[in-house]
């Protein structure tokens, strides 16, 4: 998709409501799958997703194209309706294939076996919520540093950053004690 | 909220197949909640409609009226009649 094209589109649609409908319909997929790798509910997806498409439609008319991908802002907004779904809970426990971690495990020369990924659950368990936010999205979600800044509302250098330190971070809670 | 993470070979289940999708996108629904959201945000406020505003005016000032009456009851009460034959 040339950015050009989903420009106008993206201005044509805060024109006019009823041309989101190709939005819609392109990014339902993605955002889709990026709410249901943290709910891990397919039907409590269905009404995030619905909403987070209803809050980017409301907020079209002031969102600025700065050149930066539209799908990062649409996972921003579906971000922030998660968060003011956990706010209700007690608990969150977010389920993660051996797949989804395979790049991650790479980092730190884990085998995909219960041991080794039991003691990644349990270190990426100690991390507060933003660090463990920029692990899941550039690794689980297979963002760019771009993206995942744009996601956090940091620079691309910032994200460069945390991640560099979050994954030292994570190295040492996976260190095997003297 | 912090999550606590588990990592299984399955994870929460397989990805929703493409067919999937399409029963959960309903592009009518989310045009029918934009409507109502729009005319929800734009909706005028109770201070821009004079009749609203009048209204709202005459019982606050009603409302008022009848507090500072009962304070003026309250502030003036009725002369006690003085004590007689008191030894």
């Amino acid at each position: 998709m040339g950015m050009d094209k989903e420009t106008e589109e993206i201005q044509s649609a805060a024109a006019d409501p009823r041309r989101f409908t190709v939005l819609y319909e392109r990014y339902f997929g993605e955002v889709f799958r990026f709410i249901l790798r943290r709910s891990g509910n397919r039907e409590l997806t269905a009404d995030l997703v619905q909403e987070t498409f209803l809050r980017a439609m409301l907020a079209l008319p002031k969102y600025q194209h700065r050149g930066l991908p539209f799908r990062a802002w649409l996972y921003r907004i579906a971000l922030n309706e998660l968060r003011m779904h956990w706010r209700k809970k007690k608990e969150v426990l977010i389920d993660l294939s051996f797949t989804q971690v395979k790049g991650l495990s790479e980092e730190f020369d884990l085998r995909l076996d219960e041991d080794d990924m039991q003691r990644l659950a349990k270190a990426l368990s100690k991390l507060d919520e933003a660090r463990g936010q920029l692990i899941q999205l550039r690794y689980m979600d297979g963002l760019s540093f771009l993206e995942v800044g744009q996601v956090l509302g940091i620079g691309e250098d910032a994200a460069k950053m945390r991640t560099h330190r979050t994954l030292a971070q994570l190295r040492t809670y996976l260190a095997p004690r003297a | 909220m912090k999550p606590r993470f588990r990592i299984t070979p399955q994870g929460a289940g397989h990805e929703p197949s493409d067919s999937e999708l399409l029963r959960y996108r309903d592009s009518g629904k989310l045009s029918y909640n934009y409507q109502r959201g729009r005319d929800l945000l734009h909706r005028r406020p109770l201070y821009r409609d004079p009749k609203a505003f009048l209204a709202l005016l005459l019982i606050v000032l009603l409302a008022w009226l009848i507090s500072e009456g009962v304070l003026d009851g309250r502030k003036d009460p009725e002369p006690k009649p003085p004590a007689q034959g008191t030894p």
